[in-house]
């Protein structure tokens, strides 16, 4: 078994040395850089010359490369061309909102989705199993910004009810729990909005997998033996449905990080997704290249833990995939 | 066949289909064009707002009376046309209760509207909002005329604009909404089915080759998978977006290159599982080349299964190029709905309660979706029957 | 009847009294004094929208820069929001690459001028918010020369100007040269209209104007640093660039002069003129404002002339203020959040409040080394002072930390050279109570210099010494004669040097994050200047309060 993590775990590092390489090339590869952007009388040819220098443009290719790869196995990323300040800087102090916001709603969708489903499973043909499969689809079909859009334009532009924009009030109020409450008032329209959006697709997932194993020959076994039904449910079926669960929850994550790019930028939130949108189009080399590496690492670990997990629980899988993946 | 008929989503996609061929020989102009004022709302919305008018004035018809029962409207224009400039004599508004305003002399070329800050600051207003509100402050009886007299030859073109246009009003351009509306089914459709096409195509070789083949040929085409599916899509598509993404085909290509890891995963599993079947085994023993073997036999077992996926696959490729254009990503020239949301964003749907412009894209796109889902929910069921029964879309 | 009449003249003259700007009456600075607003919060919010709506429900009560035609239109119909338009130093031009054909045709550069639809392109794209543009200098330059050559928008007598120096029409209505040559396809370079919406627009307009007379003109997007590469390399037809001048001419020298037409130089479009170049020159390195004057004028005449850019438009600032507050200072020539206005503001009733001010972005690095975007300087320029400052109405220098100075001229080894000796105020203290010095003057500049800091390297460049003959005095002795030195060194910021000199790294320095070392509520961005640094909060503002102890009309 030991042969099987170490493939997975090498896989999983060749995959990342990869995505360090395309990192590179990628950003070098794009058009222009941001010394060449500097369009102002006041600067003279010199001055610029100059400015070149300080960013550390005018080495060669090479040199760049093996600067970018030092720096970003220490996670020092370098300082960003925009604002100056070092990337970890400008990341530490929205990674906190991106969390919060994609945390939060990941949890609750995947909550109220699963109970959702495993009801709609348990109800076969009723209304709520209709609802559940009409708000999957829903759910996956409506854009996400296209909600959030008239969310923002019904509650908090119509009616003065939610605020229009950023994660605090201005002033703050001072004190814990009031701004412990501003915050999440601020909060709330950007993670109702998330949640709306994915409750559908793991109530329908549930749903799904939850009929399968009903159907599967254990729980008929077990009904026949006269197990009260709500030991069968929450003991024998949830626990069969748990790995499958969890693994989705762990492939979902990375996937949730592109909603956070299109969440922040409705919600004008100071998070990590705005940030890498404007990266790329500002042509951030450093700030850029840090957040793709994150979100491979993230990724790539995700990937590996699920893999992990599944490879763990299933132990027909393991022999199935002896020849690796 | 027959289930298919009865399915609400096949009669939608034809219409949509019918409309993306056809449907811009419905309107007079193109959509790119400027039709009327800015953020006009459709006709069926606001009463109050008085209809487009083209008024005239001559040398034989120096002057014309204006019942005015609506609000002011949302543009003034002007226009002199003629060869012999009669610079003493202007044209004159009077505005109910008696006030004069002195819009221009008949000079050459003039050409003027309530928008120009000069023209504004000539009337003694101040240089914000359109000068029309000013020119028609109540309902009543206005008053354009030629001062002094005598022959004058030329004439003096006045346009009124409402502020209501069309089915679904109009953007931030002058654009008709309904227009852009057609247009933008065409490039959904283009893009969800031409990417998901290819990918597809790139997904079932490779996913062939890696079965079939396996060695060396499997364990380089995985590790791709595991590469590429490592890296966050939006992401990727953001920063090749912006190196190269401007054009349609460019971005369907983009899409397709990271869409097609899940087809390859599927088809390499089935041919794996089909390449150690008993006939495949004999077809090899009587000397059938691979090529045979998997045009003939396997590639027609992988095709239910492909069909079902394509469908689905569709709705994500429409939703990620809607979120690229969103984001500002795409070609400003092409016309998709999502293109529309980020223009209706960036420049003040919201500030004009415009909902008119952010409504039909997104609930365009929704549409679209929802019957691409229940095709693919249809030729699932037809491939796989455990999942038929309890499905309602 | 007389009697209200009367009435009516004398509020209407009144009324024009209180409304002109007062550009005959002097602007005394000495009539401000320390800001009466003890608590000023720069609000980030990006969105237009956001800050609309913020504005609209008191949540903010200054906006300083409206882009949106519609926001301007939505702001004019409400009663509780003043707006003000202010002309600027933006320009936008096409540009053409003089050197080869057709554009080496000093006819057809003055057609094309002429059958540009400045004020239908303006009225359509901006709404009418914007300022056609006809000269080189714009109109509030203090050096605007307005008799100028003009050329109106005229298809008709451009084609009538073509055709009398010779040019034909082709049957598909190309042009074709006096000798014969046709013109070729010409690709107009402009950005992306992702990037820049109205520029790509405006691109696509003036390229269907100059076909309609004949100049076969396609507009090309690109990206925009491709496209300065382009033009750095000289790959190119026409182009369209907006620049943002400032109050002095002498940018005209970095745009026209053929020492210019250098990599990384401005002259892009290749104008090479030895009468040109001679005024240029004059202009740069004029001795006093006479000399600049004259020079000036010239150049604009010449310019006019000669036509190497056209230009289009320049953009007005327009800012909305709530009515809640009085004391705004406005004039066309500057924005409501200008720093007078910042000084003088109060509620119009009720007691002292803060003032919520809108910042369209998040403040980058706030180091005064490396910060180049003017957002930075929002915060930074309430902060820091420098030696001389603007007149809001009339553009010209006032006294500011330096209450007054002498420019001579001494020889010097390598030719005459400009001497520049300020004398400092009295009294002027930094936030954290230390007094200011001339050291801290020589030592700001003395840095610069050293640490060749890009950003300031065409300030300091030209300086040869600086010496401190006593506590107040400076002596800044340049390496060449400009009248212009005054304004280069004069307005470079002033840094503590009790607190520079102890920076290792000025460029990874992020003031705004260290404690500073004696007084807690401060922080690494000391300055004299009318507001403190306090806090800066990313994402959501900046804060700042009233400086105290400013030293602008404090009686003794």
């Amino acid at each position: 078994m030991s042969g099987y993590w170490a493939r997975r775990t090498g896989s999983a590092l060749l995959v990342l040395g990869l995505v360090l390489v395309l990192n590179f090339v990628l950003f070098r590869m794009m058009p222009g850089d941001p010394v060449a952007s500097i369009i102002d009388p006041n600067f003279s040819p010199e001055a610029k010359a100059r400015l070149s220098e300080v960013y550390g443009l005018d080495r060669p290719l090479p040199v760049q490369f093996l600067r970018y790869v030092r720096s970003t196995l220490t996670f020092d990323f370098g300082i960003s061309f925009l604002t100056g300040r070092p990337v970890v800087e400008e990341l530490k102090s929205r990674l906190p909102n991106t969390v919060m916001l994609l945390g939060t709603s990941l949890v609750l969708s995947s909550l109220i989705g699963t109970w959702l489903g495993m009801k709609a499973a348990l109800k076969r043909g009723s209304l709520l199993e209709k609802c559940v499969l009409w708000s999957g689809a829903l759910s996956f079909s409506f854009p996400s910004f296209f909600v959030q859009l008239v969310l923002l334009m019904a509650f908090a532009a119509a009616l003065p009810l939610f605020p229009l924009r950023g994660t605090l009030s201005v002033p703050p109020p001072a004190g814990g729990l009031p701004l412990l409450l501003d915050y999440l008032w601020h909060m709330a329209l950007p993670v109702f909005s998330l949640v709306l959006l994915g409750f559908g697709g793991w109530a329908l997932y549930v749903r799904n997998l939850m009929v399968k194993i009903l159907g599967e020959d254990f729980i008929l076994l077990a009904r026949a033996r006269g197990l009260p039904e709500r030991n069968i449910i929450l003991g024998h079926a949830f626990r069969t449905l748990l790995p499958p669960l969890l693994t989705i929850f762990l492939l979902s994550l990375p996937g949730i990080v592109s909603g956070a790019v299109i969440t922040e930028t409705v919600f004008s939130l100071h998070g990590v997704g705005r940030f890498l949108l404007e990266a790329v189009t500002g042509h951030d080399y450093p700030a850029a290249g840090a957040s793709f590496f994150l979100l491979a690492l993230l990724t790539v670990s995700c990937n590996l833990l699920s893999d992990l997990l599944y490879g763990l629980t299933d132990p027909r899988v393991r022999m199935e995939r002896g020849g690796g993946r | 066949m027959k289930g298919l008929l009865k399915r609400w989503s096949f009669w939608c996609l034809l219409v949509l289909a019918a409309l993306a061929l056809f449907g811009t020989r419905l309107f007079d102009a193109l959509p790119e064009a400027e039709v009327a004022a800015p953020f006009s709302k459709p006709l069926w919305l606001d009463r109050s707002l008085p209809p487009t008018m083209d008024l005239e004035l001559s040398g034989g018809h120096p002057a014309a009376e204006l019942d005015w029962v609506f609000g002011a409207p949302s543009r003034f224009s002007l226009r002199v046309e003629t060869a012999l400039p009669a610079p003493s004599r202007f044209v004159e508004w009077t505005i109910p209760g008696g006030k004069t305003f002195r819009l221009t002399p008949l000079n050459r070329g003039v050409e003027l509207d309530g928008r120009d800050i000069a023209f504004k600051r000539s009337l003694g207003l101040p240089p914000f909002g359109d000068a029309s509100s000013a020119l028609f402050p109540e309902r009543g009886t206005y008053r354009i005329g030629l001062s002094g007299e005598g022959e004058w030859e030329g004439s003096v073109k006045i346009r009124l604009e409402g502020g209501r246009w069309g089915l679904l009003g109009t953007d931030q351009r002058g654009r008709d909404i309904a227009a852009l509306f057609v247009a933008g089914i065409r490039v959904s459709l283009l893009v969800g089915i031409f990417a998901t096409l290819l990918a597809t195509f790139l997904g079932t070789s490779l996913g062939l080759a890696a079965g079939y083949r396996g060695g060396w040929t499997d364990a380089v085409i995985m590790r791709a998978v595991d590469l590429l599916l490592s890296i966050p899509l939006l992401p990727i598509l953001m920063a090749l977006a912006a190196l190269w993404g401007k054009g349609l085909w460019q971005l369907i290509l983009i899409l397709s290159v990271f869409s097609w890891m899940g087809t390859a995963r599927t088809v390499r599993a089935l041919t794996l599982t089909l390449r150690d079947a008993q006939y495949i085994e004999d077809l090899r023993g009587l000397g059938a080349p691979a090529g045979y073997i998997l045009r003939r036999h396997l590639l027609p077992e992988t095709l239910p299964v492909l069909l079902a996926t394509m469908t689905l696959g569709v709705p994500g490729a429409i939703l990620s190029e809607a979120g690229l254009s969103f984001l500002g990503l795409s070609d400003p020239r092409v016309i998709s709905w999502g293109r529309m949301l980020h223009e209706a964003q960036s420049f003040g749907a919201f500030t004009a309660g415009a909902w008119w412009m952010l409504l039909p894209p997104g609930l365009g796109i929704a549409l679209l979706c929802l019957v691409f889902l229940d095709l693919g929910k249809y030729l699932e069921e037809r491939v796989d029957p455990r999942l038929r029964g309890g499905n309602v879309l | 009847m007389r009697k209200s009449l009367f009435a009516l003249f004398l509020s209407a003259v009144l009324l024009a009294l209180c409304s002109a700007p007062r550009a005959e009456a002097s602007f005394d600075p000495e009539a401000f004094a320390g800001p009466k607003i003890q608590d000023l919060y720069l609000v980030i919010i990006r969105d237009p929208d956001a800050q609309l709506l913020a504005l609209d429900r008191g949540k903010v009560d200054i906006l300083g820069d409206l882009h949106r035609p519609v926001d301007v239109d939505a702001l004019s119909k409400n009663p509780a929001v003043d707006l003000s338009l202010a002309s600027g130093f933006h320009g936008f031009f096409l540009g053409f690459n003089v050197r080869t054909f057709p554009w080496n045709s000093l006819e057809l550069r003055r057609s094309a001028w002429q059958a540009l639809p400045r004020e239908r392109m303006v009225r359509d794209l901006f709404a009418g918010y914007a300022e056609p543009l006809a000269t080189f200098l714009p109109p509030v330059s203090p050096y605007f020369e307005p008799d100028v050559t003009a050329y109106p928008h005229d298809p008709e007598a451009a084609r009538k100007r073509l055709a009398g120096a010779g040019w034909t029409w082709g049957s598909d209505g190309v042009l074709v040269s006096p000798d014969g040559r046709k013109i070729p396809p010409q690709k107009l370079l402009c950005p992306t209209a992702s990037t820049a919406p109205t520029t790509a627009e405006i691109a696509v307009r003036m390229a269907e104007a100059l076909t309609a007379i004949g100049i076969p003109v396609q507009a090309e997007p690109m990206d925009f640093s491709t496209m300065i590469s382009r033009l750095d390399e000289r790959d190119f037809q026409m182009y369209v660039l907006a620049w943002q001048m400032t109050r002095d001419p002498d940018s005209l020298y970095a745009f026209y002069s053929s020492k210019m037409d250098i990599r990384g130089g401005y002259n892009m479009p290749g104008i090479s003129d030895p009468a040109l170049d001679e005024v240029l020159d004059r202009l740069r390195f004029a001795p006093d404002e006479t000399a600049a004057r004259a020079a000036a004028s010239e150049a604009q005449k010449l310019l006019s002339d000669l036509v190497p850019v056209v230009p289009v438009y320049s953009r007005y600032t327009i800012s909305a203020v709530s009515k809640q507050w009085k004391g705004t200072l406005v004039t066309d020539r500057v924005t409501a959040d200008n720093t007078w206005s910042l000084l003088a503001m109060e509620p119009a009733s009720g007691p002292m409040r803060p003032l919520y001010l809108v910042q369209a972005d998040e403040p980058r690095a706030l180091n005064p080394f490396t910060s180049s975007s003017a957002y930075d300087w929002q915060v930074l320029g309430l902060i820091y002072d420098s030696l001389i400052a603007v007149d809001p109405y009339t553009l010209e220098t006032i006294p500011w930390l330096a209450e007054s100075w002498t420019i001579g001229t001494e020889a010097g080894p390598a030719g005459p050279r400009t001497v520049l000796t300020f004398r400092l105020r009295e009294g002027v203290e930094w936030h954290d109570g230390k007094p200011l010095t001339a050291a801290d003057a020589a030592f700001t500049y003395e840095t610069l210099k050293k640490n060749a800091v890009p950003r300031y390297f065409d300030n300091v460049d030209n300086i040869d010494t600086v010496e401190t003959p006593d506590d107040r005095t400076l002596k800044v002795t340049m390496k060449n004669v400009s009248f212009w030195h005054l304004h280069r060194v004069g307005g470079i910021s002033i840094l503590p040097r009790h607190v520079i000199e102890k920076v290792n790294d000025w460029r990874s320095w992020l003031p705004a994050s260290e404690k500073h070392p004696s007084d807690p509520g401060l922080t690494g961005i000391v300055g004299t200047g009318p507001f403190v640094f306090r806090e800066y909060r990313p994402g959501e503002y900046v804060r700042l309060s009233g400086n105290e102890r400013f030293w602008l009309g404090r009686k003794r």
